[in-house]
């Protein structure tokens, strides 16, 4: 091969991690159920404790710090692991915004588990924190006059109204009254580096359920007969399914693409944030042909609480909601696009100038 | 518990600086090629965009045949190399008919099936843009069902004596030669696949009538080709007697991942960007949906690349980029239609891009490969079928 057809090879994760990541949510989901529909889940501290051990709750910390100094893609396949067996727990938003955070400003960081949540500008409508209600502690974010600071505050120091998404993840209101912290300064870079991760966790997270969804669908119309055939032959059946998995697989795509560029990059090139709106735009798109398509061909069982469909489709339509709507991310790339015009349109897709 | 996704498409590749520096001499070339009057922007370019002297300035930049080995008057680039070249050139709207199929296709078939006579007789033509070529596949009772093509190939002395009717030829009426699909052995319902074998026929042997098939809007690219006994000598004959199946399919992946099935209307895209009302672009969601799934095929399809490079077989991932990017491409194209006249003005260039790209639609998703045929492939690809 020509030296210009050298490629740098993605580094992957080791397999025997992934088989203890998979075995452990596993053996978790064999005794313990989805839970009550309307029920707000809470963090099991059993599992996270036992998470703890293995060393897999602050995977992307450092060494020092009391971190298993993992990068974002084993974190990647933790989080897809989790979602493949519906166990709902804050690993994300503890390991990867609130600890990495603390540790960015110089930080020490115990046990504690943590959540993240960013101020809102006065005047602003608050956004969700989530698993605040869960957490031991909150690292909180906001705007002062001097600039961003953060404090790592007591969660019983807090008002909390607890609320849920769709999937009955905490999803709650705080209110801290910040005038009177002091908190620790952070430069204005790292709170955009927070917001880059918080919006392309969401994006793992969808592309994880939506992978499960149509795994799902196939393993349903291979195994269901009628008409005296299964309805994998149906080509109208095919259809519904091939399309799904194509939506997905695009979504993927941009998730990885973006996932890359900032491992690269150390999460600063300026590509990136249009990366992320694009990962966000496609996977949120995808999210509406999967769960629409993965339902229709699962027919009325997978409609039930019973039928475990609903832990992926249901999963997918509230992450793609969280950290930016669809819509949101939709305005972002349309705005990125109009602010390039179109002789620079191509550059700003391609990421080279 | 359900079991894992077998992954449909390979996984996204990481930067590859070299390519960027390419993809940017690429871009300053247009640049000027643009400035310079040489070409307009056009919707659908890779198909109706034919112009030899264009074709011919890429080929001193030496952007023609570039996976061609020196031996036989190429590049030895890579195929990834390729695959930036062709993104840059599709995305300006330039007109590459010309040699788009020798380029895409005869090239990668030449390398892999050619003899040393025939690579040594194309491939050196083909990088200098001196020789186009055709594709004799499809015919009148042989769309989507390829294994029922009727045209036979009859031994003869000294090669094959070959008669029946092609269509959707693109470009037959200003190309050298096609590879034409025929029967050469009678069709065994048992094993339809066999039988078939390739031949490259020069278009202006005896017994080749060209007859124009002209498209809704005037448009001539399509050709019916019609071959009365038309002597192929054997050193004309296309990889091996009985195996025209495999190579046909074997090459379908460059011909269906590529980034003319995601960018065909880009230009289109693009100029919207600045014709529909600048102020409210910026807050049009569907903009943002269009342009981040173009962005979402770049990386899908440069993958796809990487695997082709690589050897691998992406006969599925091809499937998913072209099922997404030419459904796509329609949008744009009534994207840009649903957002034209209320304006008492409208600026003929732009008219012209709309026109063009809502009559060029239908043929996105047919091209190359029926969209349902290739949700099929797919599903195959999940083990559905």
């Amino acid at each position: 091969m020509n030296a210009t057809g050298v490629r740098t090879n993605t580094p992957t994760v080791d397999r025997e991690l992934i088989d203890m990541m998979e075995a452990v949510f596993a053996g978790y989901r064999s005794s313990h159920d989805s839970g009550p529909a309307d029920a707000r889940i809470d963090c099991d501290r059993t599992l996270w404790h036992r998470l703890d051990e293995l060393g897999l709750v602050r995977l992307t910390g450092s060494e020092q710090s009391g971190g298993s100094g993992a990068s974002w893609r084993e974190s990647t396949e933790l989080v897809t692991a989790a979602v493949r067996h519906g166990v709902r727990l804050p690993l994300a938003e503890h390991d990867l915004l609130a600890c990495w955070l603390l540790e960015a400003v110089g930080q020490d960081v115990d046990d504690a588990v943590r959540t993240i949540h960013v101020v809102s500008r006065p005047g602003r409508p608050q956004a969700l924190t989530p698993w605040a209600g869960s957490a031991d502690r909150i690292v909180t974010v906001w705007r002062s006059d001097d600039g961003y600071r953060v404090a790592d505050v007591d969660a019983t120091e807090i008002t909390i109204a607890p609320g849920h998404n769709l999937i009955g993840e905490p999803r709650d209101t705080i209110s801290a009254e910040v005038s009177g912290w002091s908190g620790h300064p952070v430069e204005p870079e790292l709170v955009a580096e927070l917001k880059r991760k918080a919006a392309l966790v969401r994006a793992i997270q969808v592309c994880a359920a939506l992978d499960c969804a149509i795994a799902a669908s196939v393993e349903h119309v291979m195994s269901r007969s009628q008409f005296g055939r299964p309805l994998a032959k149906f080509q109208a059946i095919q259809n519904l399914v091939a399309d799904a998995a194509a939506e997905a697989a695009v979504a993927r795509s941009a998730t990885e693409a973006a996932l890359h560029n900032a491992l690269e990059t150390g999460w600063l090139a300026d590509h990136l944030d249009f990366q992320i709106a694009v990962a966000r735009s496609c996977a949120g798109h995808a999210a509406s042909v999967v769960t629409r398509n993965a339902h229709q061909v699962h027919g009325a069982i997978g409609t039930t609480r019973e039928h475990r469909l609903h832990e992926w489709t249901r999963a997918a339509l509230a992450w793609r909601s969280e950290y930016g709507s669809v819509r949101f991310w939709d305005r972002k790339v349309a705005a990125a696009a109009a602010e390039a015009g179109s002789a620079s349109l191509w550059a700003l897709i391609t990421g080279t100038d | 518990m359900t079991t894992a996704l077998r992954r449909l498409v390979p996984p996204a590749s990481s930067a590859n600086p070299v390519a960027d520096v390419l993809r940017t001499q690429v871009r300053e070339f247009l640049a000027e090629q643009l400035a310079a009057g040489a070409f307009t922007p056009s919707v659908d370019a890779w198909l109706s965009g034919w112009d030899e002297n264009f074709t011919r300035s890429l080929a001193r930049q030496g952007w023609l045949g570039m996976t061609v080995p020196e031996c036989y008057g190429g590049h030895g680039r890579s195929f990834h190399d390729r695959f930036v070249v062709t993104e840059e050139l599709l995305a300006a709207g330039a007109p590459v008919a010309a040699h788009w199929i020798a380029d895409r296709q005869i090239v990668p078939s030449l390398l892999k099936y050619g003899t040393e006579e025939q690579k040594h007789e194309f491939l050196p033509r083909i990088v200098r843009g001196e020789c186009f070529f055709g594709i004799g596949m499809s015919e009148p009772d042989s769309g989507s069902d390829l294994a029922s093509v009727r045209t036979r190939a009859v031994r003869v002395d000294g090669g094959w004596a070959v008669t029946g009717t092609k269509v959707w030829t693109s470009g037959a009426h200003h190309a050298h030669a096609f590879i034409v699909l025929a029967r050469t052995a009678p069709m065994d319902s048992a094993h339809r696949h066999a039988g078939l074998s390739q031949f490259i026929v020069d278009l202006a042997a005896e017994g080749v009538d060209v007859r124009p098939i002209i498209s809704m809007n005037g448009g001539h690219h399509f050709n019916e080709v019609i071959l009365d006994e038309v002597f192929v000598p054997d050193s004309m004959v296309f990889g091996e007697i009985g195996q025209g199946w495999t190579q046909v399919t074997s090459e379908l992946s460059f011909e269906r991942s590529g980034p003319e099935r995601f960018l065909s209307t880009f230009p289109l895209l693009a100029a919207a960007l600045e014709q529909i009302a600048p102020q409210g672009v910026s807050h049009d969601i569907e903009m943002g949906r269009l342009v981040a799934r173009i962005a979402g095929l770049h990386h899908t399809s440069t993958a796809v690349a990487d695997a082709l490079q690589r050897g691998e077989a992406a006969d599925v991932s091809a499937a998913v980029v072209k099922v997404l990017g030419t459904t796509v491409e329609g949008d744009i194209a009534d994207y840009a239609d649903l957002r034209t006249g209320d304006e008492s003005e409208v600026e003929s260039s732009w008219a012209d891009l709309v026109s063009h790209a809502v009559d060029q639609r239908p043929g996105f998703t047919l091209r190359g490969g029926t969209n349902e045929v290739l949700r099929g492939v797919i599903a195959r690809g999940l083990g559905l079928r």
